[in-house]
């Protein structure tokens, strides 16, 4: 999971604090024993929150149920430990596989107020439901834990408990953002649509974290529950999920280390701020607001580069294999487009386009200002849905597919604004990339290779700098998919004539290893002298197609291209 | 049952019409820096102290020569609240500038936190009743009675509204803070003090959810723990109505109101709350960008 020091800090935050507790006993084992349980919701709450950068106020109410699971389990059905544990963690998951459907596509502040609602949904439940629930008096008596006939009653005996399953908790954690996933998920969520482009699940992924998150917010409510023996509507509330946001800002949004500092740090904070008596929470509040004023990576965010990241150590040694990610992995599949056609309203951008690439051939699109050549790149690439139309790779019909199947058939893009990924070096940017099915040293080298050939030298280096450096990053990214069709959205723009020059160099030797490159351009001079064959489009539909210079002194390209008359 | 449908209505109307102005507030701020104010209920707690406060003042000052003490108290809480949004963007916005919207989403859950607990500590989590606008009864027509008091509010807060519109659709100080909602750079480049429109807005935003205070924390009272269903409510109103439209969120706050009042007095609070928070989810499983679609496009 993390490399070399990262692991031993980790060991030893999940020893020291116990014998501390231990050494310090009484008061001191029941307040560590409850910073366990909360650094396991936080460990949750950093997957969704700190990985996928969404805002979710539910993970407060999968804490909840998972307490009132196993105190139902414990007072009325009179379950056995190992089997309450498990439905704790389970009923929360798939109530979070459910709301997931409806859930996961919303805009950040819709997920915010629906993961509100849902939790709001879940303490009327609680505090109404007065037969299951016991109401506002909740359920009394919840069994201690028992394994194997042992009871653990003792306070030593629930703070090893809590803290060995942190300690499995941790682990879950990153298994779950295991070397290269840790990078598509930071691509996921700073560049969505460059991370769909490449192969990469966007909803797939968000649903694993997001269920993983409810599982371990659903395992420390159980614990909750056993270590108080009382299960109330207060676990429901909302200041249940503030502590957790409190933790998560506060400690660091990504590394585990983070949580299980913040999660000390803030279950003291009463201790500390004894004056306040029962109104803690302002010292909460107060907290929670310079920390995110002067801390917005959180405190161990600052730690992070000694800990050697929160995306894994090192990346693993290069196959010394020389032949990989030298010849495309695959070529020979046509592009076919059928018929293509996408309006705004009553403007019709892209107008029944029909066009072919065949492999190893360069096409150029032209067109001036407006004329959908972005547009017909993202239906072919998929981000958008066209109104009718086909698009066809080889035999294969990927009409109607999402954009990361398409990448996985083989059909990659860049982007005319790449978006650059701060702290993701370029390395990872383009491992994110590389085919998941690809074993670690084999997508190092693929991904060497792919920023070789796109010019970048440097590739450990930090984030990427400049435009010609972000274009060069971005294609690096686009061939780590192992295209048989790589679309190139304005790949010219704003470089010198030098990268220019390089960068023609570069297509041309894709095109040579059998790879077939659509180009969209604005500059002639740039691309007739690459492309094999040039397509003009004007207000949506295709003009003129031809050879360069055929284009060149064709009436209807020239009239849509420079304005003159039409013919 | 018939005859009390008038006065539920008068009920809702009052209710929903508190509800626009806390979602007119929380809309503004959406608009102005892109960000959800979480603190806005909160914010709405504590003018109803502040109104509970300034009454009592009043009262212990000048004592019954205060004739319509209601009237003058809804101003004051107003004003003092303005002071405390321009206190409250320089804490919670003005060092959060530029960052993702969702750390300023963090810092307004953070100082509605400080609020909510400083309320009860300051004042006990004993609910309070703050003073009514107008010392009037009921007024009668036939067999249908309504409450003054209620009729006050809908009025007061009807005036607030159209203020607040023809304010910012018809004053230059109006078209500024819409000029740097929509586009903060062209704003700036036109000469407008962006920080200086942003901070003003912020004042109005919090001098309405100020006059909603004020305005139910006599027939609802007022408690520290109530700011967390404001919030909710203009959250749901903002969402229902349109994201960004302020017309559509004062519309959608009413009718939640409306929804609310009728639905506790046929079913039950609780039926009311989880109906609106259901229907919250399937308006997004249905329309996934709010029932009207957003006004505001993202920016790339």
């Amino acid at each position: 999971m993390i490399g070399g020091r990262s692991t031993w800090v980790m060991t030893a935050l999940l020893i020291a604090p116990v014998l501390v507790a231990l050494a310090l006993g009484g008061y001191e084992q029941r307040i560590m024993t409850l910073a366990g349980i909360y650094a396991i919701a936080v460990l949750g709450y950093q997957l969704i929150f700190g990985r996928l950068g969404a805002l979710s106020l539910a993970q407060g109410c999968f804490l909840g149920i998972g307490a009132y699971v196993t105190g139902l389990a414990g007072v009325h059905l009179d379950w056995s430990f190992p089997a309450s544990f498990l439905a704790s963690l389970v009923v929360p998951a798939v109530i979070a596989g459910i709301v997931a459907i409806p859930v996961l596509r919303l805009e950040s502040h819709y997920f915010a107020l629906a993961t509100l609602g849902i939790s709001q949904i879940a303490l009327l439940v609680g505090v109404n439901w007065t037969e299951v629930t016991g109401g506002a008096n909740g359920l009394y008596g919840v069994p201690e834990i028992r394994i194997a006939g042992a009871s653990l009653y003792s306070p030593e005996a629930l703070l090893l408990m809590v803290w060995s399953a942190l300690a499995v908790a941790v682990l879950a954690h990153g298994y779950l953002i295991k070397g290269r996933r840790a990078h598509r998920l930071t691509l996921l969520r700073e560049a969505p649509e460059a991370a769909a482009a490449s192969g990469i699940d966007i909803g797939a992924s968000r649903l694993t974290l997001f269920v993983a998150s409810a599982a371990f917010g659903g395992a420390a409510g159980a614990l909750q529950a056993h270590s108080i023996g009382v299960v109330s509507p207060a676990v429901l509330e909302f200041q249940v999920m503030v502590t957790i946001l409190a933790m998560t800002v506060i400690g660091g949004r990504g590394h585990p280390a983070a949580a299980i500092l913040g999660a000390i740090l803030l279950v003291h904070l009463p201790e500390w701020f004894r004056f306040l008596e029962s109104h803690y929470l302002i010292a909460y509040g107060a907290a929670l607001l310079l920390a995110i004023v002067l801390m917005p990576n959180g405190f161990v965010g600052r730690l992070e580069e000694w800990l050697g990241g929160a995306d894994a150590g090192s990346p693993p040694a290069p196959d010394p294999d020389d032949t990989i990610g030298r010849k495309p992995a695959r070529t020979g599949a046509t592009l076919g487009l059928r018929d293509l056609r996408k309006s705004y309203g009553g403007v019709v951008a892209v107008d029944g386009v029909s066009l072919s690439v065949e492999p190893g051939e360069i096409v150029g699109l032209i067109g001036p200002n407006g004329s959908g050549k972005s547009t017909l790149i993202n239906l072919v690439s998929g981000l958008q849905r066209p109104e009718t139309g086909a698009v066809h790779l080889g035999n294969l019909d990927l009409s109607g597919r999402p954009p990361h199947e398409r990448a996985r058939a083989g059909l990659a893009r860049t982007f005319q604004a790449p978006a650059t990924v701060p702290g993701l070096a370029p390395l990872r940017t383009v491992l994110a990339a590389c085919p998941a099915t690809l074993d670690e040293p084999t997508a190092v080298t693929l991904a060497r290779r792919c920023l070789e050939r796109a010019g970048i030298t440097d590739m450990a280096a930090g984030p990427s700098e400049g435009p010609s450096r972000a274009r060069a990053l971005d294609l690096a990214r686009a061939l780590a998919s192992e295209p048989v069709i790589l679309l190139l959205d304005e790949p010219a723009a704003g470089l010198t004539p030098n990268e220019r020059d390089d960068l023609a160099r570069c297509l041309k030797s894709l095109a040579k290893d059998g790879i077939g490159l659509l180009v969209v351009d604005h500059s002639m001079d740039f691309l007739l002298p690459l492309a094999d064959r040039v397509v003009c489009l004007a207000s949506g539909a295709v003009v003129a197609e031809g050879a360069p210079e055929e284009i060149a002194r064709d009436p209807a390209a020239i009239a849509a291209y420079f304005g003159g008359p039409s013919p | 049952m018939a005859e009390a449908i008038p006065q539920l209505l008068v009920n809702g109307i009052a209710l929903g019409a508190a509800y626009a102005l806390i979602a007119l507030g929380f809309v503004l701020v959406i608009n102005a820096v892109g960000a959800v104010n979480f603190a806005q209920g909160d914010l709405v707690m504590a003018s109803g102290f502040a109104a509970v406060i300034l009454a009592e003042t009043l009262s212990a000052g000048f004592g019954d020569a205060v004739p319509a003490l209601g009237l003058l108290v809804l101003p004051l809480t107003m004003l003092v609240m303005a002071g405390l949004g321009l206190l409250f963007s320089a804490l919670a916005y003005a060092p959060l500038r530029g960052r993702p919207p969702v750390s300023i989403f963090i810092s307004t859950i953070a100082v509605g936190l400080i609020l909510h607990h400083a309320a009860n500590a300051g004042f006990g989590p004993e609910p309070r009743i703050g003073p009514a606008l107008l010392q009037a009864d009921t007024l009668r027509f036939g067999s249908v009675v309504l409450s003054v008091q209620q009729i006050a509010v809908i009025g007061a807060a009807g005036l607030l509204i159209a203020g607040t519109g023809a304010l910012l659709s018809r004053t230059q100080l109006g078209r500024r803070l819409r000029a740097v909602a929509q586009d903060p750079e062209i704003a700036e480049a036109m000469g407008i003090n962006g920080a200086r429109c942003v901070a003003l807005t912020f004042m109005l935003a919090v001098a309405l959810a100020g006059a909603a205070g004020a305005l139910l924390s006599n027939q609802f009272f007022v408690a520290p723990g109530d700011g967390g269903l404001f919030m909710l409510k203009a959250y749901i109103a903002v969402t229902l109505g349109g994201w960004g439209r302020l017309d559509g969120a004062a519309l959608a706050a009413l009718l939640i109101g409306v929804f609310e009042v009728m639905m506790a007095a046929y079913v039950s609070y609780v039926a009311a709350e989880a109906l609106l928070y259901g229907g919250l989810l399937l308006v997004l499983f249905f329309r996934p960008s709010g029932l009207l679609g957003e006004t505001i496009q993202r920016r790339t």
